[in-house]
């Protein structure tokens, strides 16, 4: 679990919090009781006050009799729980029946005539004296009453009791808040990486709360793009189609006028071949740029060894420079592994260089190196050609931009081919970039190099085929 | 006149290539479904099958995975360009070339016969000597192959790229030339073809007892077949 996860937040408030709580109602409770000025006066004032009663109800009974001492007693305590007992001086009990308890308090005060107080576990006060009436005549008064209630907090075991308590209801409080979470971005990330059937309805069991509608609207989002998706792809695939399936009639066609034809018109012919190759370049490179800006090219998670890529790029774009008295060149040629596609990373560095051999000036070389600083990797392609105004350096990655119309045409492009560079070093997590340098356009690629470590023995049948 | 089936669904582009391909001393024989093309394929006897892998109903790829069952007929494929992994695929399932659509019928016709010249060459008449080289035997008169005792199963290309490494073992070749020895034709510019049927054929042999590759590419240079222990 990471150090951040929301679970680990919700646990750890929820429990701090709860735990506070407990802590700060104890702490309240505690202080109050100890910030009572004076308990033992608080305990005298009552001792006071029972004196006073009594002693007024023995006199009552001495000098009215039971039956009035019997009101008196009703009238002035009426709330249950609070027994009083007389016994005369020889410890027999006047108010029967008489509980065993009182019984023996009263034997207690008549042998030792001092009053008695004391509390029990259950929190009763058992009070009684000696009292001399009036007449002289000698009574012993035995109460128990209730000792009002004083919460005075709880014990250490039971704050560390109820922390944990709180512990545990955090844990699956955040368990039941996060889990739903975690599924969700499992989800998510399985959509991510291309599984486009990925939902999340089937994880979600019986919820039907915030996150269960999250995950719902999620698999409706899905839905879209899946469909989005599919149908860009087929649409892809059917414009490919539709529009490739003349050009391969039309160049047949081309061939067989041609077997019939002689003298002046061949070179319309020959026109009419070099047009159909360029609008068939020209489709070729449209549907390459908007598969890559569709989403419905995806970089597959494969290893791929930079260095070897680089260099069939070179050889093959020597085959074709070769024939127009150019050269491309590698300087140098660091081994460094990325993750991706070879086959996009292929077309994204040939479009680039593919450039460089157009522009470069006759009987010059392209000067190509793959390099890594830190962790990326900097591939260069230098030419020798004219270069780019530099206020239109930052166009050139545009489709179909032109850098000066006519010498563009002669040249043979269609303006994609950086675009489509651009996109692909994008799809990589890289970035492309260019500058005027002495004589000539420097294009500098940099993409991420894999966190794998460099297997120490290169892997022939990861070589990069098409 | 050479017999050569098209299976294509697009009867324009048949006609027309049925006319150039006249011209050429090919007779072309069409069809326009997958199903098809398969039953022709199997009921004729055709010097060679032109097959575009984009067909309705029955994909390119299913037909020549059920052509190969029964029959080994050299199968020339027609794909969509950019679409690597159809080429791959095809190579892979045992066809002998391939050409991006659309393509110049010139082309078409310089890899039927680069084919056909491969296919007769490697009759009876051409037949050699057996090599036998660290565990491999490789007998040209059946041309089967054999690897640790084990038959190998390896399509046209596959073989002829396979006696060419036999012939020079330890000794690096250049695509070009391999491309010249397995498809018999030159290579062309941003071919790739010639790395997939190494690649398919490494696969096939499978890597030396330590881990050690038979197959090495060398970078800039082509590909070497090494002995076992020998280092590039």
């Amino acid at each position: 679990m990471r150090y951040r996860s929301l679970f680990l937040k919700i646990f750890f408030c929820f429990w701090l919090a709860a735990a506070a709580m407990i802590g700060a109602l104890n702490l309240m409770l505690w202080s109050s009781f100890i910030q009572d000025p004076n308990p033992e006066r608080r305990r005298g004032a009552l001792g006071e006050a029972l004196n006073l009663y009594a002693e007024s109800a023995v006199q009552v009974y001495d000098s009215e009799g039971p039956q009035a001492f019997e009101q008196y007693v009703n009238r002035s305590l009426k709330e249950a729980g609070t027994e009083i007992e007389l016994f005369d001086g020889d410890g027999k009990t006047l108010t029967p029946p008489t509980p065993t308890e009182a019984y023996s308090v009263a034997t207690e005060i008549k042998q030792t005539q001092q009053h008695i107080s004391h509390v029990t576990s259950l929190g009763r006060i058992t009070w009684g004296r000696p009292v001399v009436a009036p007449s002289g005549r000698v009574f012993i008064f035995v109460t128990r009453l209730r000792q009002p209630y004083v919460f005075r907090g709880l014990p250490p075991w039971g704050i560390g009791l109820s922390i944990l308590a709180a512990g545990v209801i955090s844990y699956l409080l955040a368990l039941y808040l996060t889990s739903p979470v975690k599924k969700l971005k499992s989800v998510v990330q399985s959509f991510a990486e291309g599984n486009l059937e990925a939902r999340v309805a089937p994880q979600l069991g019986g919820r039907h709360d915030e996150l269960a509608d999250l995950g719902r609207e999620f698999d409706h989002m899905a839905e879209r793009i899946a469909a989005l998706i599919s149908s860009q792809k087929r649409l892809l695939a059917d414009i490919s189609h539709e529009l490739r399936s003349p050009l391969a009639r039309l160049t047949v066609a081309l061939e067989l006028a041609r077997k019939n034809t002689t003298g002046k018109g061949t070179a319309a012919l020959d026109r009419i071949e070099m047009e159909s190759e360029r609008v068939n370049a020209l489709v070729g490179q449209l549907l390459a740029l908007t598969r890559l800006e569709s989403g419905a090219e995806r970089v597959p998670p494969e290893t791929v060894v930079l260095e070897d890529v680089v260099q069939q790029v070179i050889d093959d774009a020597n085959y074709e420079a070769k024939p127009l008295h150019k050269e491309v060149r590698a300087l140098e040629l660091a081994p460094c592994v990325v993750r991706g596609s070879s086959e996009l990373l292929r077309s994204g560095i040939e479009n680039v260089i593919r450039n460089a051999i157009r522009y470069t000036a006759e009987g010059t070389a392209i000067e190509v190196s793959l390099t890594t600083r830190l962790d990326i990797a900097v591939v260069t392609v230098r030419d020798h050609g004219p270069g780019v105004p530099d206020s239109e350096l930052q166009h050139i990655f545009e489709p179909f931009y032109r850098v000066g119309e006519a010498r563009e045409r002669s040249s043979g492009g269609v303006g994609l081919g950086l675009s489509i560079a651009d996109r692909t070093i994008k799809l990589h997590g890289g970035s492309i970039r260019a500058e005027n340098v002495n004589g000539g356009l420097l294009i500098t690629i940099e993409i991420p190099l894999s966190q794998l470590p460099v297997a120490a023995k290169p892997a022939p049948e990861k070589m990069p085929v098409a | 006149m050479v017999s050569v089936l098209l299976i294509d669904d697009d009867t324009e582009l048949s006609k027309l290539l049925e006319e150039y391909l006249q011209s050429e001393q090919f007779e072309l024989h069409a069809a326009h479904d997958g199903p098809g093309g398969l039953e022709k394929a199997l009921a004729n006897h055709y010097a060679a099958v032109i097959l575009d892998v984009m067909l309705p109903g029955m994909s390119g790829l299913d037909v020549l995975k059920q052509l190969r069952q029964k029959s080994a007929v050299p199968v020339l494929m027609l794909t969509a360009r950019g679409s690597e992994l159809d080429r791959i695929l095809g190579l892979e399932l045992g066809a002998d070339d391939y050409l991006p659509k659309p393509f110049n019928p010139r082309e078409l016709v310089a890899r039927l016969r680069a084919i056909l010249r491969r296919t007769s060459t490697a009759g009876p008449a051409a037949a050699s000597q057996p090599v036998h080289l660290a565990g491999v035997d490789l007998h040209p008169d059946s041309r089967s192959v054999t690897c640790n005792g084990k038959p190998v199963s390896l399509t046209g290309a596959e073989f002829d790229l396979l006696y060419s490494f036999l012939r020079n073992p330890g000794k690096i070749i250049s695509r070009e030339d391999l491309t010249q020895a397995a498809l018999g034709r030159p290579m062309s510019p941003m071919d790739r073809s010639i790395d997939v049927h190494v690649s398919n054929l490494r696969r096939k042999l499978g890597p030396y007892d330590g881990e050690q590759e038979r197959i090495k590419a060398i970078r800039g240079s082509g590909y070497v077949y090494l002995l076992p222990g020998e280092q590039a």
